[in-house]
């Protein structure tokens, strides 16, 4: 997945829209000049909380254009609610955008995105991109209630195919989305996903199954969250072509090499992880 | 008057820092990383990321948890080696626009001097720190820092391998800091980094498991700062050599108070997480604090902490 990383800088935002999509689930509009030109279909940002009392919160690019990007994401600690006081026209600074997206240049023509929860805030860009480029996107969303299927006819009207599910059956299936993912008659040739890590780990299993492969977006605890720390690091195949450098020789006997989910990912190839 | 050139250069040993302000070992990387963020140039150096004789996968994960006031980590020292360290990452150091720092971390005295003896001939590293205090790799990491004699075999058997200058980082989680300082600055030590971690753990009460892979790590952040000053303000009164007071420093206040209670550089790491232009905003602050004052140079308030009981110390002692 190739290297995005040198647009990377501090943008000085300001926040141009801000809308609560369901009670404790987020959008804030960001305007900066290049911020949303820069980002690539799943990358992130580093968002500064303004009182500066805890570190750096890690969310993926909602949206992005010429001079808005966007960040969608679910109240949950006292970082994101302090982000969910910011209303239209405070600042908010952010380092981004960060880390390597989704790796879309095989071309792939029938695609399932899987977003979980939170995880649909790093499923818009990829679908738009895909879209535009001619592909069928089918979305697999899955939630905990139907209020939580957040911005759902967004991706309705950018084209894609909805299949829905949610642990209590008031929308769309009930029960786990990875499971209607299985139950598809045409398969498609890629899946992308992000979403809680039980979820990822149930998508690596039917994309193996269907013989495809998958392009999993990780969640992990970040610190400095720009490859500084190697405190986020997943087991991966030192035969990877995102592998860090690192010696091949002697790891202990091992194949599997730490890379950084900042740096390295957040996204990876399924097949590659050795989690 | 106000925009008066203020001197934020300061000593460590033979090292002269343009600004007093090192990035901690293991949170900055090689830089690299941080270079879109923040103007290198305006900071003193960079502490590099530990390097051993042997690679290291470093721990198994969760390796970090978000804590009240800071943060627990426990990386583990995954690091390529010092053979692979010297062959690929050394010489990207050389266009770095501040001063890069190596860090030391082993498992035996032989360790440290064998690694700190290739890493100091390198022209790319200007001073070695000795990491004799790592909390988080399986009992022998911090045993150095905890016990005085092991600190000055350690010490001595790497200052007899470079005449660069030694920057020694000691452990918070000690009974007598002073007397293990006393001991590092005896063996040879040309400044002291005070100091790392303070050791601690968490648990998951949903699962009853602890929340990092490596049960117990090393807390950081803000939480640490009131320790770390103490630490710094006793080391202080024990040596004669400079200090790099470091644990929690987010502000310029935070610097302020490290630098009155006897450090003559800082070090921000944690910070860096928060924010990546804390530093510089520490080094601009740091400026306008001393112009208000009509002060010329930090270094004129290193130590300068009014202290009665200092006070009371000496009087004690002019009385022997």
């Amino acid at each position: 997945m190739p290297s995005l990383q040198t647009r990377a800088r501090v943008h000085v935002t300001t926040i141009s829209d801000r809308c609560e999509l369901a009670p404790g689930v987020v959008l804030l509009g960001l305007h900066a000049p290049d911020l949303g030109k820069a980002a690539r279909p799943g990358q992130f940002l580093m968002a500064i909380p303004p009182s500066g009392a805890a570190a750096a919160v890690a969310l993926g690019i909602y949206e992005a254009r010429a001079d808005r990007a966007s960040i969608l994401f679910f109240v949950c600690g006292k970082r994101t609610s302090e982000l969910s006081t910011l209303r239209v026209g405070d600042t908010l600074a952010c380092s981004g955008p960060l880390g390597n997206g989704f790796d879309l240049s095989a071309n792939p023509r029938d695609v399932a995105i899987v977003a979980g929860g939170a995880g649909i805030a790093s499923a818009l860009l990829p679908a738009e991109a895909l879209i535009a480029a001619g592909a069928r996107v089918r979305l697999y969303y899955g939630a905990r209630t139907q209020a939580l299927l957040v911005d759902a006819q967004r991706f309705a009207d950018a084209g894609c195919e909805l299949h829905a599910a949610t642990d209590d059956g008031s929308a769309g299936r009930r029960g786990y989305i990875t499971e209607l993912l299985e139950q598809a008659q045409d398969r498609p040739d890629m899946v992308l996903a992000c979403g809680p890590t039980p979820m990822l780990r149930a998508v690596a299993d039917v994309a193996r199954r269907f013989g495809i492969r998958a392009q999993l977006s990780l969640e992990e605890t970040f610190a400095c969250g720009v490859g500084g720390c190697w405190g986020c690091v997943v087991p991966l195949t030192a035969e990877s072509a995102q592998a860090p450098n690192f010696p091949r020789e002697d790891r202990g006997g091992s194949d599997v090499v730490f890379a950084r989910v900042c740096k390295e990912g957040p996204v990876f190839w399924a097949d590659e992880l050795r989690w | 008057m106000g925009q008066e050139t203020v001197d934020l250069s300061v000593q460590l040993g033979s090292l002269t820092l343009a600004y007093p302000t090192l990035m901690g070992s293991g949170c900055y990387g090689s830089g690299q990383e941080f270079a879109p963020f923040v103007d290198l140039s305006r900071i003193g150096g960079i502490v590099l990321k530990s390097v051993t004789r042997q690679p290291r996968l470093g721990n198994p994960t969760p390796r970090l948890v978000h804590t009240p006031s800071g943060m627990l980590n426990a990386i583990g020292l995954q690091n390529p080696g010092i053979d692979f360290y010297l062959e690929h990452d050394v010489a990207t150091f050389a266009d770095r626009p501040c001063t890069m720092i190596g860090s030391v971390a082993g498992f035996s005295i032989d360790d440290y001097a064998y690694v700190c003896e290739r890493l100091a001939a390198r022209r790319e590293i200007a001073a070695v720190e000795l990491n004799i205090s790592c909390p988080n790799v399986a009992s022998e990491g911090e045993t150095f820092a905890c016990d005085p004699r092991l600190t000055a075999r350690v010490v001595g058997a790497a200052r007899a391998t470079t005449d660069k200058p030694l920057i020694v980082k000691l452990s918070p989680n000690v009974t007598d800091i002073a007397a293990i300082a006393r001991q590092a600055q005896d063996a040879g030590a040309d400044a002291l980094a005070v100091v790392n971690t303070v050791r601690g753990m968490a648990i998951d009460v949903q699962t009853w498991q602890p929340r990092l892979g490596n049960v117990t790590g090393g807390l950081s952040g803000p939480a640490i700062r009131p320790i770390a000053l103490l630490a710094v303000y006793e080391v202080a009164r024990a040596v004669t050599i400079p200090i790099v007071g470091q644990g929690g420093i987010e502000s310029v206040s935070d610097a302020l108070e490290f630098f009155l209670a006897g450090a003559s550089a800082i070090g921000i790491g944690t910070a860096n997480f928060i924010d990546p232009r804390i530093p510089e905003r520490i080094v601009d602050g740091l400026a306008a604090y001393l112009r208000q004052r009509n002060l010329h140079s930090i270094r004129e308030i290193v130590g300068r902490a009014n202290v009665g009981f200092a006070n009371a110390h000496q009087y004690e002692g002019d009385e022997d």
